[in-house]
């Protein structure tokens, strides 16, 4: 099935034609739960993921870590099963079941044959309808998290990535994290009450959307879906304030970390842009011509000809459910630091001044399509597109529009979503590592 | 580090498996699960190709049978940063004639990358069909032609060193170099991948030169084709540009060093401002195409999959860890089994290594339990499925069984874990992890100077 759909986008990214992916889906309310099914021509796997709004923005002005917890609580057991009768259950046919909590959703990402299908939603709907909460799993959870939330403490990226992300989002910003210093406090003062009530209130059916893609047959995913989650209610929407407007703070910050030879560079600011909203394409497709692999402007300069960074790109972030962000990211040795970042700013400013050539955008509207198209080869790529157009606001039919959608797109709505969403004289740059013994 | 990630295999799953094609030039040397393998009749060149037909995508990936193993000491390092300058141009293909193979890949959506390892380089991309033959064409071309320039050297060096300097902001990964290069004091495995820092800085031009021109030949390497292929057709492809090429002149030289015989428990401790400590216990164990390696896969599993896993009940669950496991980097000499455990806070090295010592003890004395191993005989099964979904896993797999010298075992060794008994893994387990054999690291994580920011 992948292989006649993906011939048909070829089509329509060349020719305009009216073929459709989203002919293949089908998509249902089952049991209140946003289903979608996607038959590929995998044999016998089938990929499970599915969200829901909560994320660590949930938790508002209550203890910060207690939307982790909850997400780290679901696979040590239900009122049904132990964590190990269900370790067994997943071991002896292979499967896998994964929970992930980030800012907006707690995520689940599940990999089973097709035989197994009705008992990994089963074991799906009882972690997260069911899960048993129990104060000594809780105990284990609360460490471990502590335990991670420390080890975080020693890795420039995570460093950066938090002090931009604060110093870039406004407070109401879903994107605005907690820092690790108020993770770690909350977490030691976290209470199973706290976590019982959050599940109460966040894990329903309102807004879950369970994607099942590969070899799947319809009629009976459906079927395990709703005797599985039949009775489930509540659930809350996804947050989405536009995340508009940089808060005040320094524009410069320094997270210096003892013994690392290698510095890791934000540079960037928020957006205020969703991906829908009508600058959020050609801002993409802009930034990508800029610093997107090894031929985007950052890679081929500052890598290529001046050897500065192993590492350098740019990419527009978090504006899926809310406005997003626009990162340049990079990292140099201590001792070519300032030397890096004058460059990168370099590339940036000429970027952002003076635009992108027609043949930039004519060779990168090819790349973007022909890379999408290949990572629909696969069936949980297939599963990571519907994924993100669905999170996006879009609807099934997305995945047939996106190559149209990129190469429509003109020189002059890239180079003004450029200069319109974006001010590098006012972005914030991060930079952490051994910041001190820079030759500066 | 490279852990195999270890599937059962059988690619041909589904429908029967056709002949192989005959094509002028090509011999066929033999097939396995779905897999055929043939050989460049004039040079050697060595091909595989997977026919699978589930989406309109090809990965191409050659490999070449030359790692870190073949370096020593003052060019420690050279395979990766030749690895770096292939993608520098060749005669045909560079970015001022804007056909470069980056070019032409980002230009086409091709998802591509290259590594080296211990035991091979490898270049691998993944297109949609019609642009096979364009890659074949580029990889081709710089297999012998490419540009090995002291200017492209002095800025790709800088580069490398970046890289071989974000490796090193991770102590574990530091802790891991400092436990290879102690459990190896012969063989070339005692020198890290990328290399040291003096040799990356300074390896002249000239030995990389010397690198390329006794290495990439194409009696020393597989190419491997797996996707919406027609055999004969891809054959043909790869007869037109790979072709041209005559065997090498010399022979390709061999690594003869032996590691000499271990003689008592080694200690290696590694101290710098971190957060939490970690602990790594290694012992040597035979080469990845051993006997012996399917039971200790077998081992592995069943110390560190899931929350059934004994290291996980030991010391995750018990509170000494955060995370504990065990692998092998499976190599073509000896290979390197490590049993490891990142420290949870309050959590003491001492305690951390008796416990990961008491569950390998506890193999030794008691074994393991039937249950346990058809539980990970189970989970072989669904990876076997789990494992054609998708080009570039299967592309990936089979390079890393190139590197350790046989690819068959991309589809027997699965089976061989398959046949694995308890008692099969409680004897490699008192046969491999005696103490005297042991390399025992400790990360041990000191105060930093006092911090102050901006």
């Amino acid at each position: 099935m992948i292989r006649r759909c993906a011939l048909a986008l070829w089509l329509l990214a060349s020719a305009g034609a009216h073929a459709g992916m989203a002919e293949h889906a089908q998509r249902s309310h089952t049991t209140g739960i946003d289903v979608i099914t996607y038959r590929t021509d995998v044999k016998d796997v089938v990929v499970i993921q599915g969200w829901l709004p909560a994320g660590d923005a949930f938790s508002g002005t209550d203890n910060a870590a207690i939307p982790t917890l909850t997400g780290l609580l679901l696979d040590r057991g239900t009122t049904a099963q132990d964590k190990y009768a269900i370790a067994q259950a997943l071991d002896s046919v292979g499967a896998e079941i994964s929970v992930t909590v980030g800012e907006q959703s707690a995520e689940i990402r599940a990999k089973c044959l097709k035989k197994d299908l009705a008992l990994v939603v089963g074991l799906i709907a009882a972690e997260l309808r069911t899960p048993a909460l129990l104060p000594e799993e809780f105990a284990k959870a609360k460490q471990q998290f502590i335990g991670e939330l420390q080890s975080s403490l020693d890795n420039t990226e995570s460093r950066a990535q938090e002090a931009f992300a604060r110093a870039v989002y406004p407070p109401d910003s879903p994107n605005r994290p907690h820092s690790t210093a108020e993770f770690l406090t909350a977490a030691k003062s976290a209470t199973l009450d706290e976590v019982k009530a959050f599940h109460t209130k966040y894990y329903g059916p309102a807004h879950f959307t369970l994607l099942l893609v590969g070899d799947v047959d319809t009629k009976q995913a459906l079927a395990a879906v709703a005797k599985s989650f039949a009775g489930w209610t509540g659930g809350e929407d996804f947050i989405r304030t536009s995340g508009a407007g940089t808060p005040p703070g320094p524009r410069e910050v320094m997270v210096p970390l003892a013994d690392k030879p290698s510095v890791t560079v934000f540079l960037g600011q928020s957006t205020g842009l969703r991906y829908k909203d009508p600058d959020g394409l050609a801002l993409r497709v802009g930034t990508a011509i800029l610093g997107r692999g090894f031929t985007g402007r950052l890679m081929s300069t500052v890598r290529d000809k001046e050897g500065l960074t192993y590492n350098i790109g740019a990419t527009v972030t978090e504006d899926s459910f809310t406005g997003g962000g626009w990162e340049l990211t990079a990292s140099f040795a201590p001792a070519l630091l300032d030397k890096g970042v004058a460059a990168a700013r370099r590339e940036l400013q000429n970027w952002w001044k003076n635009g992108v050539t027609d043949k930039e955008l004519s060779e990168r509207k090819q790349g973007i399509v022909g890379s999408y198209l290949v990572g629909l080869s696969t069936t949980a790529g297939l599963a990571n597109s519907l994924m993100a157009a669905l999170q996006r606001g879009y609807d099934l039919t997305w995945l047939d529009q996106f190559p149209a959608a990129v190469n429509a797109l003109t020189l002059d709505q890239v180079n003004a979503a450029i200069s319109r969403n974006l001010n590098p004289g006012t972005m914030v740059l991060v930079e952490a590592g051994s910041v001190e013994s820079a030759s500066r | 580090m490279l852990f195999l990630a270890l599937t059962a295999a059988v690619l041909a799953g589904g429908g029967a498996h056709a002949a192989p094609a005959a094509v002028a030039g090509f011999s066929y040397v033999r097939s396995s699960g779905g897999i055929d393998e043939y050989r460049l009749d004039d040079n050697g060149l060595s091909v595989l190709l997977v026919a699978d037909h589930s989406a309109p995508v090809v990965t191409f990936q050659v490999t070449y049978r030359v790692g870190s193993r073949n370096e020593v000491t003052g060019t420690t390092g050279a395979t990766h940063i030749l690895e770096h300058m292939m993608f520098k141009g060749s005669e045909a293909f560079n970015d001022p004639k804007g056909n470069s193979i980056k070019q032409f890949l980002e230009r086409v959506g091709g998802q591509f990358n290259a590594n080296t390892s211990d035991d091979r380089t490898s270049y691998f991309a993944t297109v949609g069909r019609e642009n096979l033959e364009g890659y074949i064409a580029i990889e081709a071309d710089r297999m012998r032609h490419l540009w090995l320039r002291e200017s492209d050297r002095q800025s790709e060096m800088t580069v490398v060193r970046n890289e071989y300097e974000r490796g090193k902001n991770d102590p574990d990964n530091v802790l891991v170099e400092q436990v290879t290069a102690a459990a190896f004091v012969a063989l070339p495995y005692h020198h890290p991948t990328i290399g040291w820092r003096s040799d990356i800085e300074h390896v002249p031009i000239a030995k990389l030169r010397e690198f390329y021109d006794t290495f990439y030949w194409p009696n020393n390497a597989t190419v491997t084709v797996v996707g919406d292929i027609d055999p004969a057709e891809t054959l043909g492809l790869i007869g037109k540009y790979y072709g041209v090429y005559p065997h090498s002149p010399q022979p390709i030289p061999e690594m003869y060093t032996e590691e000499p015989a271990q003689l008592g428990a080694r200690r290696v401790v590694v101290k710098r401002p971190g957060e939490l400590g970690t602990v790594v216990i290694a012992h040597k164990v035979p080469n990845g195409r051993d006997a012996d390696q399917p039971a200790l896969e077998m081992l592995d599993a069943i110390l560190s999959e899931g929350k059934n896993a004994r290291l996980y009940r030991a010391l995750v669950d018990s509170g000494l860890a955060l995370n504990a496991g065990a692998g092998t980097d499976l190599h073509r000499d000896l290979s390197l089994h490590l049993i490891y455990a990142a420290l949870a806070p309050g959590a003491t090295h001492e305690k951390v290594e008796k416990a990961l010592l008491d569950e390998v003890a506890r193999v030794k004395s008691a074994g393991v339990t039937a249950a346990e191993v058809e539980s990970v005989k189970q989970r072989f099964i669904a990876a076997d499925a789990y494992k054609r979904d998708g080009t570039a896993g299967v592309a990936g797999e089979l390079n890393e069984w190139i590197a350790v010298g046989d690819w068959t075992l991309y589809v027997d060794f699965p089976k061989k874990v398959e046949h694995v008994t308890p008692a099969d893994v409680q004897r490699v387990a008192r046969r491999y992890f005696t103490e005297d054999q042991s390399t025992t690291g400790w990360f041990v994580p000191v105060p930093a100077p006092a911090e102050h920011g901006s």
